[in-house]
């Protein structure tokens, strides 16, 4: 009789483990599209990160094979719009086998934490990420206040 | 998922491990024709001193390493450092030595000559 209560804690200890292994399961689920092909966002558009430097708003934007002249950038305020065209590169009189990497039109929309002076605004592409710098406008940088 | 105490002792031990490269396939297209399978690889950010390709016995394996700079507070993140690793099995026509491999623009462009003996050739019907 006493014998089975070692089966009874087994049997627990299996069950702590299926839980905190769910657990896990769910935290690893929202982080799943960190990684992953380009453009695997539900909207089919590029996926961002967004840094804030102190006086600059810096974006970067998986935009692999998509030269600068099929990207339109548009700035107003805090209104930032990244648009362009991805275009399926198949050399002629090669059959098609596989095409994951499909071509359309993407574009995506933020609304920045504060407004950014649209003139001093610098775009970079370097193997396949766009970089794009955007220093904040005046009225937004922060300032620091004296007490006197 | 909120922490409960756990029904029995258990001796799991958490060992603390620093964030670890994730894997991510990249997206190919694959394209052929009489001379040559043509692959394009999607690997935004990838240096060309991180990428290897390897062929061995009848399988090319693809593996580019990124790493991404990120100065200042992160507001959001949508990508971040990933190995991009895929492999294929490739048909044993293909010429290994004469495998040419371009990166440009985050895509990486493979060039799988088929060898001379593979091509397809017209054979002619004389007239008996």
């Amino acid at each position: 009789m006493f014998a089975r209560v070692s089966d009874i804690d087994r049997m627990f200890v299996a069950m702590d483990l299926l839980q905190s292994r769910m657990g896990r399961l769910f935290s690893n689920f929202d982080k799943s599209y960190l990684s992953g092909p380009a453009f695997t966002l539900t909207s089919n558009s590029p996926k961002t990160n967004l840094l804030e430097n102190g006086d600059n708003f810096e974006v970067q934007a998986e935009v692999p094979g998509i030269s600068k002249d099929d990207l339109n950038i548009k700035i107003q305020g805090n209104y930032l719009e990244i648009g362009g065209k991805r275009s399926v590169d198949t050399p002629d009189g090669y059959k098609v086998h596989r095409n994951e990497r499909g071509g359309s039109t993407f574009s995506r929309s933020f609304t920045l934490p504060a407004d950014v002076d649209a003139e001093r605004v610098e775009a970079k592409m370097k193997d396949g990420i766009l970089y794009l710098t955007l220093p904040k406008s005046e009225t937004a940088k922060s300032k620091q206040i004296t007490i006197n | 998922m909120k922490e409960r105490r756990g029904l029995a002792k258990t001796e799991e031990k958490n060992i603390e491990k620093t964030r670890e490269l994730k894997s991510a396939i990249p997206a190919v297209d694959i394209y052929e024709n009489e001379d040559e399978i043509l692959l394009h690889a999607d690997m935004p950010g990838v240096l060309k001193k991180d990428v290897s390709v390897n062929i061995d016995n009848g399988t090319l394996s693809l593996s580019g390493v990124r790493k991404i700079e990120t100065k200042g507070v992160l507001k959001w993140e949508e990508f971040n450092d990933v190995e991009y690793i895929r492999s294929f099995s490739i048909p044993q026509t293909i010429d290994a030595e004469k495998v040419e491999a371009e990166l440009k623009d985050g895509v990486l462009k493979l060039h799988l000559p088929k060898s001379e003996a593979a091509k397809p050739k017209q054979i002619e019907i004389k007239a008996a």
